[in-house]
Parts: C-alpha cells; structure tokens; sequence
C-alpha cells in the first residue's frame, strides 16, 4: 500500500502524485507479498530482530587507541586523502583561522550558526552565518558566493580522516559543498577511532526518539575524482581544497 | 540507456573490444591500479576474511527478511513526510519519476551516478517527456556529451575513453578551448555543473543502502554531485534497487567500509552521506522527497538459485581481476553491468534470449569469488547458468553435437586412447607453431577466441611420459636402490598401498578439525 494515496486530503503541503492526470495504484502490499513469496514464507509481520553478528573486527579495529594516538592516525591519514592539518587552541583558534582564510585568498566566508563559534569568541568581518532567519535562496546564495566555509565537527573520525555534521536549522546541507574551500574545526574530544563508534552512538541516539537531523555527512577530505584516465583530480563539484583545525 | 546497451551480438560486441587496443590497454592499467589499491586497503585493514563473512551475514540476514525491512523503510519515510513507491517493472519505476516531474511542472533534472535509474531507462522517459537531464558523475557527463555513449564500468563509467577523446567531446560539443589536462577537464565540467546544480528542479539519484530503522538513504561518493543534486533542488527522488537495504546505521557502517575500500581502496569516500526528507526548520534540502523501490525482476532472482547475486552492493571489485573483462572491455558485455557479477545478473534481468553467451565470458578462474566483499560465489552461479541454458536446449546444434561426441570419446577408455595415438598426425595440417589454426566448423568457433594447443606425438604424451618415468621416489629424499628404480616399487617390501591416503585428497586438514567425541574420530 502506497501512504500517499490513503491520505489524499490530510497532505495538503505536499503535492500528492496520484492527484496528477495518470494515478498509481497502491501497490505496498502486493510487492511486499511477492518478495514474501519469492522467500518462500509469509509476510514477516511480527518484529525482526537482528541476529548477533558473528564477528567484532568493526569493534576491534583501533579500539585500544589513546586520545594521543587517535590524533596521529587522524593526521598520517589527512596526508594521504589531501587534507592540511592545522593543531591549534581555543585561544590561538581566531588567529589561526584568519591566517587560513588569508592562505585561502580571503574573500567572503560562510560559516554554520554552531553555538561554539561564539563560545570561542569567533568572528569574521566578511562572513555570514548559515540560519533560519534568511531564506533558503538566500543561504544557498551566500553559500555559492563564499569562497570558505567554516564549521565544528560533530565527530571526527580518526582511522578515515572524516569530520561527521549533521544537518540543522542553523547548518544546511549545501553549506559543506558549495564553497571552493572548506575548513571543519575538530575538538580533540570528538575525536573517535573510526566510524563505527560514530554510527553506533547515532543509532543509539535515533533508537532513544532523539532526532538526528536530515542529513548526516561524513567528510574525508576535499572532493575528487578519478575519472579520466584513473589519474586523481583533487576538486571537482565539492571543495577544491579541506583544512581541519585540531584544537 | 537500457539494460542493454548494444544491439550487435555476442562475437561482434567481443571482436570490436578486442581489436580496440587503446581501450584494452587503459581496462589494464586501470585494473591493475584498482585492484592493487583494494589489496592494499584490504591488507592496512587486516582481519579482512572476518571483514567479509560479517557483509556476507548482513547482506544475507537483510534479503531474508526483505519484506519486513522494506516495510519499515516505507513507514520511517512516510512518517518522516516523504513519499514511496513500490514499482514492480521499470515501466512503473519510470512513469512514477515522469509523473512526479510533469506535478511539479519541471524541465530542468540533475541527477548523480545510479546503476539502477539506468537500468528503468529512466532518462529516456524523462526526456521524451521534454525534460533536461543532466548526468552529473564527471564520467557520466562525459559520456552523455559523447551523445550517451554506453558505461563500460560501474564505478568508473568513462574507463574506456582517453584524456584526449575527452578534450575532443569537450571542445565540439560544449567549445572548450582547453588542453587534455585531467584537472582543466574536470573544473571546465565544474563550472558547467555549478549552473546546472543551482537552476535544477528535480534532483535524482540512486541509493547505495536505505537505512530502514531510520527511513534514510545512504549515498557514496567522492565527487560531491551527489550531495549537491539531493541538497540544492526542492525535489528529490532517490530510486532504489529493492535489495539496497540494511537494518541500521551500524551495519551501513560496516557495508560502506568493505564498499570502499573494494571499489577504489580508500578507507572511506569523500562524501558519505545519510540523506531523508528536510526535517522542521532546516533551511536547504529537499521540501518534497520520492523513494522508488524497483523490482524489476529482483523478486524472481530472490526465489532462484541465484538469490545470492542480490547481496551484490556495485563495488566492482570482480571486474577489476577478471581476465575476461581485460580483453574484451565493459562494452562487449552489451549490458549496463559488465564484468562478472554483470555476466551473473545480466541474464537475469534481460533473459537468457539476448545474454545466453555471457555466463560464457569467463575463464572460471574464481577471481571475482575470492575478491567479492560479500562473498557471492560468482563463478559457481556462472557455472549454474551455463547449467540452465544447456538444460533448456539453448546452445547451438553444432555445440551439441560436438558435447556430444566428447562425451563419448571420454567415457571410452578405448576410445580416448586411440584418438590420442592419431591426434598429433591427424591435426598437423591444421597447425602451426604448436597450436591449431584452421578446423572444421564448430572447431573454427573454438580455436577463433582461445589458444588450442595442437596434441603431441603419442611417444610425448603424458601416459607414455608416466609409463617411462622412475616411479619411486622417497619421502625423506633418499637414494633408491637401483634394484628397486629399474623394477618399481612392488619390489619394496614395506611398501603398503593401504596406508596411502586417497588420490587428491588431503586428509591431515579434516583429521584436525574433526571433533574427538564419544565415536573418537571421524572416519
């Protein structure tokens, strides 16, 4: 059964589909039926649980790291995925953060409305902030027009060289991608050995009711491509350039 | 594009790959660079057995209990305001995009990277329907301008064209003025991209896993395209492979590591995204958003015997090692998923009429099997395959005939020993350098694509050469006496045939793995 056709009057915000001149029938059901055939049982109607897997490589991997090693597994793996690492501190970081931006030919700067940029007394003469106060286009525009985007890391993941954000009203998607130059903060704390610590916590998190937000992107790098010839491009849609600033 | 993407047959699809010496040397470099970058990634990880058996146990735990997660994908996506659509056919697939396109009054679609809108003909649709679409992938747009040349690869579209065939499309189609640098190429594409990104109606794309307990779908990536093509358009539709589904984000986790480092060796992509409806509040991202769940002959090959190929998660591991696709290149296969797992599930979805020829594309070497990060015994369903189509009387008669006659010759101990006495000089006139060239009919098929050794002389054949050979040997190397190496070993009086294991059979291995119970061991 197809949702949207149950309920044709109650979604008044989205445009429904079957309204349009060809209707499509409700088919959950039917396709859901076959798939329970084609397993050759009924339809699973009761809960599935997930079956205890049989190894714990994901869990094991780089478990044993201190918060010391952590960072030098996070910084050899920048090298090698093209990203500059920055180690700073909570009170070196304005400085460290406007020399960047001058390394980056300065221009105008986007930054994500994260509380923490005024925890840490941040700010940016030619800079805007990412917000639901300004229209979509507007931020969309802003963000096409800056030459950097500055953010805080949700987590960074050691082992991938990734900084992990999810989406909110004060930190959009295309915030990440539209910039020619991309910098992400990292607080050492947020620092986990590789992804799985980062996707179990977020399960946990979606499991307790808490919403996550939209979109959650994982960021190794700048963007690249190797599509002609197999030779490696290093920007290509996304940032040309990634600094992460450890602090 | 279609599923099939040459109407040539099998040979002159095979003889135009092989004869295209640029595209078989650039399939060779590029597979030596991927599967050099897997091993490595595979090795820095270590454990990677374990690594594999986990995917394997996830993909299959999620397939046996598709319906219920499939269920509950469509519930978090409804409940979190998206739409779904559960489409049996491509036709159902690609009138349901068509229709929410032609809703929303739109002309102007980009769209990222997606095996499966390919595989719905989906473009197609749409532009019949008097949209733009626009293949974003640097590779894919690539081929678009080159008027929709086909993918000769599902990772690396473009494979099979050189930088400077690149620079050409570039310069007539859209008048690039530059030179066959990779990096002036790609930001040329960039720039191009950028407007099109921005002045985009509809953004499309595929979905590497959807994420059921969340109502989420997973996109990987390197490029950034695809982020752009699900953040910047107020539409987005993601279309979906039924069996494209895990249970949570921690078996994503762990499917997204084996899917990267097998594809292109990186520990991650660039962009892993985990991507839904826009939440309450959130500024970009899409304000309408379309799951299409494709069947599309999936639920038929979940009741086969062929239900493991559906753990397949396009990483492309097994066409970067298989010898097969080297020499003839991704375009012979005339489908959109060439390689082995191509050769697999090609037949499948299109039917044996147009692929019965594929399951033949392979040496059999089991390459593909040993890479495949979960762990598909691809060339044990190319072996099943080759099974069925000769089942259903669907090879040639000449191939018949010929199997036939084998048969017969190798199930007569007599025979078999008198056509080896007369092989060498009864096929001297068809050979040279030690190989047959010329033959009757069906062997003119036979020798055309492989190397067939023209058989010896009787005194150089491997019975005459066992006949002659000292047969005894010891084990601690020793020097027999020549009383025994002139007579055999029935002259050894220790010498005990019984206690020989059997031919082919190592028996230490299951000895120790064989639990020591009440019975004591195994027999």
């Amino acid at each position: 059964m197809n949702r949207i056709d149950t309920e044709p009057s109650s979604d008044t915000k989205l445009p429904n589909p079957s309204d349009s001149s060809k209707p499509h029938p409700s088919n959950r059901d039917s396709f859901l039926n076959r798939v329970a055939e084609s397993l050759g049982r009924p339809r699973r109607t009761d809960d599935v649980t997930r079956p205890a897997w049989k190894h714990t490589v994901h869990l094991d991997t780089l478990a044993g790291c201190t918060s010391e090693q952590l960072v030098d597994v996070l910084k050899e793996q920048c090298f090698f995925i093209h990203t500059q690492v920055i180690e700073s501190t909570p009170e070196r970081l304005q400085t460290t953060l406007d020399d960047l931006i001058d390394s980056y030919g300065g221009g105008s700067v986007i930054r994500s409305g994260d509380p923490r940029f005024s925890r840490y007394g941040l700010s940016f003469p030619n800079g805007f902030a990412w917000s639901a106060e300004a229209t979509r286009e507007e931020n969309i525009r802003q963000a096409e027009a800056a030459n950097i985007a500055i953010v805080f890391a949700d987590y960074a993941l050691a082992e991938s060289g990734t900084v992990l954000l999810a989406s909110r009203p004060d930190q959009g998607r295309a915030l990440h991608f539209l910039p020619a130059h991309y910098i992400a903060v990292i607080e050492r704390d947020r620092i986990v050995p590789r992804s799985t610590q980062a996707m179990a916590e977020l399960n946990r998190r979606h499991e307790n009711g808490e919403p996550l937000g939209s979109c959650l992107n994982l960021i190794s790098g700048p963007s690249n491509s190797a599509d002609i010839e197999m030779q490696l491009v290093v920007g290509v849609h996304g940032p040309l350039k990634a600094t992460y600033v450890l602090i | 594009m279609s599923l099939k993407t040459d109407d040539r047959k099998f040979d002159a699809r095979t003889a135009a790959g092989i004869e295209d010496a640029f595209m078989r040397g650039a399939v060779g470099s590029a597979q030596d660079s991927l599967k050099t970058r897997r091993l490595t990634a595979a090795t820095a990880l270590g454990d990677w057995e374990q690594w594999r058996e986990l995917g394997q146990q996830i993909r299959q735990h999620t397939l046996e209990n598709l319906d219920y997660y499939l269920g509950q994908m469509a519930d978090n996506v409804e409940r979190r305001g998206g739409h779904v659509f559960f489409a049996r056919t491509k036709e159902e697939a690609s009138a349901y995009i068509r229709d929410v396109v032609q809703s929303k009054n739109a002309r102007k679609v980009v769209k990222s990277k997606s095996m499966v809108t390919e595989e719905i003909e989906m473009n197609h649709v749409l532009m019949e329907a008097g949209c733009e679409v626009i293949e974003s992938d640097l590779g894919e747009y690539i081929l678009q301008e080159d008027d929709w040349d086909p993918p000769s690869h599902i990772v690396a579209p473009a494979l099979h064209k050189n930088r400077k065939q690149i620079r050409d499309v570039f310069a007539s189609k859209l008048s690039y003025a530059g030179d066959e640098t990779p990096e002036h190429l790609a930001r040329f594409a960039r720039d191009i991209l950028r407007e099109k990104f921005l002045d985009a109606e509809i953004g499309i794309t595929g979905c590497n896993f959807a994420v059921a307990n969340l109502g989420a779908i997973n996109l990987v990536t390197n490029e950034g395209n695809g982020d752009l093509t699900a953040a910047l358009p107020k539409t987005h539709i993601a279309v979906m492979g039924m069996e494209r589904i895990v249970p949570t984000l921690e078996e994503m986790e762990v499917l997204d590591n084996l899917l990267c480092r097998s594809a292109v060796g990186q520990k991650l992509t660039s962009y892993i995204t985990v991507m839904g409806p826009r939440e309450q509040g959130e500024v970009d991202g899409p304000e309408e958003f379309h799951l299409v769940i494709v069947d599309n002959g999936r639920s038929e090959i979940l009741a086969s015997e062929f239900h493991e190929a559906l753990q397949c998660i396009r990483c492309g591991a097994c066409l970067n090692v298989c010898p097969v696709y080297r020499h003839i290149g991704g375009h012979a296969y005339g489908s959109i998923y060439p390689g082995p797992i191509g050769a697999v599930i090609t037949p499948l979805l299109g039917g044996y009429d147009d692929y019965k020829e594929l399951p033949y594309a392979s040496s059999l070497c089991g390459a593909c099997t040993d890479v495949c990060p979960v762990k598909i015994p691809l060339h044990e369903q190319l072996v099943m395959h080759r099974q069925n189509i000769v089942s259903q009387g669907r090879t040639g008669v000449a191939d018949r005939v010929q199997m036939k006659a084998a048969s017969k010759l190798l199930s007569s101990p007599g025979m078999f020993r008198g056509t080896l006495r007369v092989a060498y000089s009864m096929t001297r006139l068809l050979s040279r350098h030690g190989r047959i060239v010329r033959g009757p009919g069906p062997i003119e098929g036979w020798i055309g694509i492989r190397d067939m050794p023209q058989p010896v002389k009787k005194q150089d054949g491997f019975r005459s050469w066992y006949e002659r050979r000292e047969h005894v040997h010891r084990p601690d190397n020793s020097p027999v006496p020549a009383d025994i190496r002139k007579n055999g070993p029935a002259a050894q009086s220790d010498f005990n045939a019984a206690a020989l294991p059997e031919p082919g059979r190592d028996t230490s291995v299951e000895e120790a793995a064989a639990p020591i119970g009440k019975e004591g061991r195994r027999p």
